[in-house]
């Protein structure tokens, strides 16, 4: 980890209406990550940790406050740039872990490549795929794979496009308690590589076996 | 981004493989519709041409219907006298004026077309007649010429004998047509005066076939038949004219019925767009977050729409050239006024002019299924799915 600032938020607030009455999802959130950070947000539910992480990956805006990423407010920015954004920097990992059945796992690992007009880099490729233990299972379906083989290929996904952010949400809320652990010991992995990750959990138990700079979250504030 | 268009269609493949069949019904249909109806004209000048005569003399009464009939075969209840035909053979812009005597006998299993012609005036009209064996003479009234398709249907040669039941008469085939491609082929000829004394008409005729010097004085000649009581004129281009009428009002309403099949096809388009939009809204919003933007999903739902369309517009078009034979006998029997053969001719217009309208088909199909697509909030439908 250096102590490069690679997103900021500042005074950071979303306000929902339910109705008439307004709901604060998140109140001043001041937030600095650097690279190569291992960042968990943790908090019960409906604390706002996906909604922080909308706003970080710019898929949703601030209703006041800043979000700076690579010196950028982008919360200022339009879809199309935050778009290019996305597609360039940052690498998501879901729950479902959000494969396409009819593709197999090479094809799913080079999706990204479809849309961000990136040159497929083919030795990077396989160097992850390697890395992740999926060279095997390349030709298959993801129906033919383990919860924890599908969650590899989706971080395999993520990563290829090196990105300079991972946002993982719920990562292992589908996965066994061992599979769960595998896959942070890669994120752990991953953040020694240089990579920072951005991780919404709500699992203190496994987040107590890592060294992870935890962001505890309640009623939309930092504790 | 090819290969996810495929993958989707294939990962549904009875789906795909009925909203491709609708298509190409709905393109058969249409695409029959239009090449049979260019080659129903086409065929139909060509007999018309076969037929020798550039107007026919007939009954007062409905003369397209009768010039029709006597085109392809029938029975006219009104007849002319043999003097309106001394009269026409006096105007001196007619060249050929020829008697016809038209008539059904209709016995148990089959319906014969009589036809009674004067030999030595027909056979100028139908200059291109060959004949295996000879004509009959005008005189000779136990001896028959009959049309290639009755020779080859009941199998007579040269020489053989037909017998009618109704008539209780013998007649033997002196000549055999060679093959004409129009009506003729299904007609038996015998001398008029034969076929007046069969049905008891003497000095009675259906019609007049007249042929005239000079093309130009068609309506001097018009106006001088007019002038004869009893007799009404009708050119080969009004019969032209009144059948394509008639064929053009039955096509009015099969076409509107053919468009409403394209509108229906075009709805499960849609619906097959639609759905897929709605079980991939997690795809499509996973696409989104890892870089797809909203160019991409408009070129991945609309290529796989127009797939789709292709796909059935081909096997549309492949089914009509394939299945001509079916519709061709499947037109003929609905409708009265066919001609022997309609000819079948790929049109490269009438296929641009489908593809044309696939593509718009297309288009129209995909732009809902597309706005829902773009307008997915790609988190929320992400979300929605790990909930």
């Amino acid at each position: 980890m250096n102590n490069e600032i690679i997103l900021k938020t500042e005074k950071l607030n979303k306000i929902y209406l339910r109705g008439e009455e307004k709901v604060w999802a998140l109140k001043d959130i001041d937030l600095t990550i650097k690279r190569g950070e291992f960042v968990s947000i943790l908090g019960p539910s409906g604390s706002g940790k996906t909604t922080l992480l909308n706003l970080l990956s710019g898929f949703d805006k601030p209703t006041s406050g800043k979000i700076i990423f690579l010196n950028k407010d982008i919360s200022l920015l339009e879809e199309k740039e935050l778009q290019k954004i996305r597609s360039k920097y940052i690498g998501f990992i879901f729950q479902t872990f959000l494969l396409f059945p009819n593709l197999t796992v090479y094809e799913n690992i080079v999706l990204p490549f479809y849309f961000n007009k990136k040159k497929i880099n083919k030795e990077k490729i396989y160097e992850i795929i390697e890395k992740l233990s999926l060279t095997h299972r390349l030709k298959h379906r993801p129906s033919q794979l383990s919860g924890g083989e599908q969650q590899r290929v989706a971080i395999a996904r993520a990563l290829v496009i090196e990105p300079l952010v991972i946002f993982a949400d719920e990562p292992t809320g589908n996965l066994d308690s061992e599979n769960a652990f595998n896959i942070f010991k890669i994120f752990e992995n991953l953040s020694k590589e240089g990579y920072t990750l951005v991780v919404v959990t709500h699992n203190w138990e496994l987040i107590s076996k890592f060294n992870v700079r935890k962001i505890n979250l309640k009623d939309g504030r930092i504790i | 981004m090819f290969i996810l268009i495929i993958k989707n269609l294939l990962r549904r493949k009875i789906r795909t493989l009925l909203t491709i069949f609708g298509i190409a019904i709905a393109i058969f249909l249409l695409f029959s519709l239009l090449t049979f109806n260019q080659g129903y004209k086409n065929s139909l000048v060509k007999e018309l041409d076969l037929l020798g005569v550039h107007m026919l003399a007939v009954p007062k009464g409905c003369p397209y219907e009768a010039a029709s009939l006597i085109v392809h075969g029938g029975i006219i209840p009104k007849y002319l006298k043999e003097e309106d035909l001394e009269i026409v053979k006096k105007i001196p812009e007619v060249e050929i004026a020829t008697p016809i005597f038209l008539a059904q006998l209709v016995e148990d299993d089959r319906i014969s077309i009589i036809y009674g012609i004067d030999i030595e005036s027909y056979q100028k009209v139908k200059k291109y007649w060959k004949v295996k064996g000879r004509f009959f003479e005008n005189n000779e009234n136990d001896k028959i010429v009959i049309g290639s398709d009755i020779a080859f249907q009941e199998k007579l040669t040269v020489g053989d004998e037909v017998y009618f039941k109704k008539i209780d008469k013998v007649y033997q085939v002196v000549g055999i047509l060679e093959y004409t491609g129009g009506q003729d082929d299904g007609f038996y000829f015998l001398p008029l005066k034969e076929v007046q004394r069969i049905f008891n008409k003497e000095k009675q005729i259906t019609a007049i076939g007249i042929k005239v010097k000079d093309l130009e004085k068609v309506d001097e000649v018009i106006r001088k038949l007019e002038e004869i009581p009893d007799l009404q004129i009708v050119t080969m281009t009004q019969v032209l004219g009144t059948i394509l009428n008639l064929i053009g009002q039955a096509n009015s309403l099969i076409f509107t019925i053919i468009i409403l099949a394209l509108f229906i096809s075009s709805l499960g388009v849609i619906n097959t767009m639609l759905i897929s939009v709605f079980e991939r809204r997690r795809e499509i919003g996973l696409l989104k977050v890892i870089g797809a933007n909203n160019w991409d999903i408009i070129k991945l739902l609309f290529l796989e729409t127009l797939i789709l369309i292709i796909l059935g517009a081909l096997l549309g078009i492949v089914l009509t050239i394939s299945g001509n034979k079916f519709i061709e006998t499947f037109i003929k029997g609905i409708i009265i006024h066919s001609p022997k053969k309609i000819e079948f001719n790929f049109d490269w217009k009438i296929a641009t002019t489908i593809f044309l309208y696939s593509l718009t088909i297309a288009i129209l199909a995909s732009i809902y299924p597309i706005f829902k697509a773009i307008n997915l909030r790609p988190m929320e439908t992400i979300r929605s799915s790990d909930e």
